[in-house]
């Protein structure tokens, strides 16, 4: 049986039609896959297109480049005539008359009820207590004025003591570890690629006796090698002298990058 | 529209480059030695103001003077302070803080941001001083620190009380290292040809008296820790150089069992174990024993190796001086002989001091050794982590013998003037090299600063 199905002439067969139909379909096929490529009907969004719907993509690369400010629109158009046609001006307002009131119109036997003015007695006057205001009347929202700000080769570093009366109290030796700190902040370690001005903020704890603990980045930098120098700074420090008062004191330090 | 936004990406690009070359040639133009001593920019300016003397005791102008210029001449060898000229002062000297207007101290010239002053009264003997420390800055708390101190009267206690005075403020401002002003140096007074002695000095060369009387040649003392004790080598007719003991407190030699043939001893900052150098096994070796020398036992075993000094912070290593590789070098190990390192690579290195906080090694170096080799024999610190380092003197004949102060802000040494001996005085410096000027006349050598 397989021998006569291998043994039969192919030019029997009848080809020419069928192939032309699959020519003729893949042709219509690719001819409409590249229309669809240019005309795009389905309006299928592209990443980092300009439409308006961009996608976030190419807003952060505009946002982080300090491009100038957009140009002010043109105020003074120098092509334009000084003379031109003035707009009409407005209709002038039509003088509409006020609904009569009710005692416009006399009606006999009836008067107008008499109306006599009682003073309110004024009422006494003691001295009230003003309720004791927990809050203060301004400074809100602002942001709290660092302790002290000290400069080295590596930027600069801004303490900020949380006790507020503290740190105004004891303001020597909040400026004592400030130096500390300073001295002991190699700006070798930071990755020289780290842009200037990046800042980080440590959190940290002055013990009973001047020891450094629970030091911890509040906000990082985004360049993790000038967080562990801030941090390896404070982990170099071995006291900065017992504390003048108190048990603990909680401590911000901004490192902020800035070699020269 | 398409190129426009193309532009951003482009300014990107540009920048991004422009960063990488800027960071490239910062690193390449950074000086290669470079320590983090930045006392310089952040000194805080303090004004000592002459005390107000008061009572009618003859006395009192003299030690009053002696006060004054004890306490201006500590704040100003402490290194961290920019101290106000005595003659930018305002001339009113404040006693009380009722008596003082900070306005005045604060202004220029003067422009203190802190201000010391007090009274000084001499009253039955006894001398009474009242010291304030003010933060002129501060308007609504002035005050940092009150002390009154009371002693018997006399030159030295007008001294002592200065120095304690100027430690407290040192203390205060200085981030919690404990000032120096009360710290003693030991050293090699130079009597003649075979007698030398151990002397004993204040911080800033005064006050110089003798400790030993052996009538022999003394070397290499070592004060310990809590100040009783002294060890130092001294030469011994039957048994060569050998290691002894001195007791401070008992004022008499006391035992100790180094051997024959030993020398440099080192304690370690607990002061419970000392390292020293034995020629008890044919040549010199490092051994480490307990403060009478005893359990001692052999750490290295190259041949010609000593000048132990442990790391004071750790006790776990010690730096040494070894002759394995022909020339002496400077070698750190673990105490228990291990993980050995060579730090210098070349020259003639000699006498290593560890800081205090164990960051740097304090040692004498003649880079180019060798018949007409420039340079001379000077001191070196080099930070142990990275073995950068930099040179700290500079043209002044041979130096030698460098020792750290307690709180590492300092190091003394002995300089010769054109390598001799006989002109050999002890010199003191700040650790950057500044402040550099001398504590004793010729024929002081060896210095050792005390622990505290």
């Amino acid at each position: 049986m397989a021998l006569t199905l291998t043994a039969r002439p192919l030019a029997n067969e009848k080809f020419g039609s069928g192939l032309t139909l699959a020519i003729v379909l893949h042709v219509v096929l690719a001819v409409g896959i590249l229309t669809a490529a240019f005309v795009n009907p389905f309006n299928i969004d592209r990443w980092g297109g300009h439409e308006s719907t961009e996608g976030a993509i190419q807003a952060s690369i505009v946002d982080s480049l300090p491009l100038p400010p957009k140009a002010p629109p043109v105020d003074k158009a120098v092509l334009v005539q000084p003379d031109v046609t003035p707009a009409p001006a407005p209709p002038p307002k039509e003088a509409t008359v006020a609904p009569p009131k009710e005692t416009d119109v006399l009606i006999k036997g009836k008067t107008a009820p008499k109306t006599v003015k009682v003073e309110a007695p004024a009422p006494p006057k003691h001295p009230q207590p003003t309720p004791a205001t927990t809050k203060a009347a301004t400074g809100e929202a602002a942001t709290q004025i660092p302790q002290s700000i000290a400069k080295n080769s590596v930027g600069q570093a801004a303490l900020t003591v949380q006790d507020h009366v503290f740190g105004q109290r004891y303001a020597y030796y909040f400026d004592a570890v400030q130096r500390t700190i300073n001295q002991n902040w190699f700006g070798r370690e930071a990755d020289p690629r780290t842009s200037m001005g990046k800042s980080v903020k440590l959190i940290f704890d002055i013990n009973h006796d001047g020891t450094p603990s629970n030091i911890r980045v509040e906000t990082s930098s985004g360049s993790p090698s000038l967080d562990l120098s801030a941090v390896h700074a404070l982990q170099r420090v071995d006291t900065f002298g017992p504390l003048p008062s108190g048990n603990k004191q909680t401590v911000e330090d901004t490192f902020t990058y800035r070699p020269q | 529209m398409r190129s426009l936004h193309l532009l951003p990406g482009l300014q990107r690009l540009a920048a991004l480059i422009c960063v990488a070359v800027c960071a490239l040639t910062a690193t390449a133009q950074d000086p290669f030695p470079q320590l983090h001593q930045d006392l310089n920019n952040s000194r805080i300016r303090i004004a000592a103001a002459d005390f107000k003397a008061s009572g009618s005791d003859p006395t009192t102008p003299a030690q009053k003077h002696t006060f004054d210029t004890v306490l201006f001449s500590d704040l100003q060898n402490a290194g961290i302070f920019d101290l106000v000229s005595k003659s930018m002062q305002p001339s009113a000297s404040p006693g009380y803080p009722a008596e003082i207007n900070l306005a005045q101290w604060s202004a220029p010239p003067a422009s203190a941001s802190m201000v010391a002053f007090g009274n000084f009264v001499v009253q039955g003997g006894r001398v009474i001083v009242n010291g304030f420390l003010d933060d002129a800055k501060n308007s609504q708390f002035p005050q940092v620190f009150a002390k009154q101190y009371n002693e018997v009267a006399g030159e030295d206690s007008a001294r002592q009380i200065a120095h304690r005075f100027a430690d407290e403020i040192i203390f205060r401002l200085g981030g919690g290292i404990n000032g120096i002003a009360e710290s003693k140096i030991y050293y090699i007074k130079l009597g003649g040809p075979n007698d030398k002695e151990i002397w004993e000095m204040d911080y800033d060369g005064a006050n110089q008296h003798p400790i030993t009387h052996l009538g022999t040649i003394s070397m290499s003392p070592r004060v310990s820790p809590d100040n009783s004790r002294l060890a130092f080598s001294a030469l011994d007719m039957s048994a060569g150089f050998t290691v002894k003991m001195y007791s401070l407190l008992l004022g008499r030699m006391v035992t100790f069992s180094g051997g024959s043939n030993s020398g440099a001893p080192a304690w370690t900052s607990d002061g419970n174990q000392i390292a020293f150098s034995s020629s008890r096994s044919g040549h010199p070796e490092i051994w480490v024993a307990d403060t009478e020398g005893r359990i001692a036992h052999q750490v290295t075993n190259f041949g010609s190796d000593t000048s132990p000094t442990w790391n004071p912070k750790t006790n776990a290593q010690i730096a040494f001086i070894s002759g394995r590789s022909k020339l002496p070098q400077l070698y750190i190990m673990e105490s228990d002989g291990s993980g050995v390192q060579r730090m210098t690579d070349g020259g003639y290195a000699s006498s290593p001091s560890w800081s205090p906080n164990g960051q740097f090694l304090a040692f004498a170096w003649d880079r180019k050794y060798g018949p007409g080799a420039p340079g001379g024999q000077d001191i070196y610190v080099m930070e142990v982590a990275s073995k950068r380092w930099i040179q700290l003197t500079h043209d002044e004949g041979r130096c030698d013998f460098p020792t750290w102060s307690p709180d590492g802000r300092h190091i003394a040494y002995a300089s010769s003037a054109g390598g001799r001996a006989a002109n050999s005085k002890i010199m003191t410096m700040l650790v950057d090299g500044t402040q550099k000027h001398a504590l004793t006349s010729a024929g002081a050598d060896m210095p050792n600063w005390s622990w505290k």
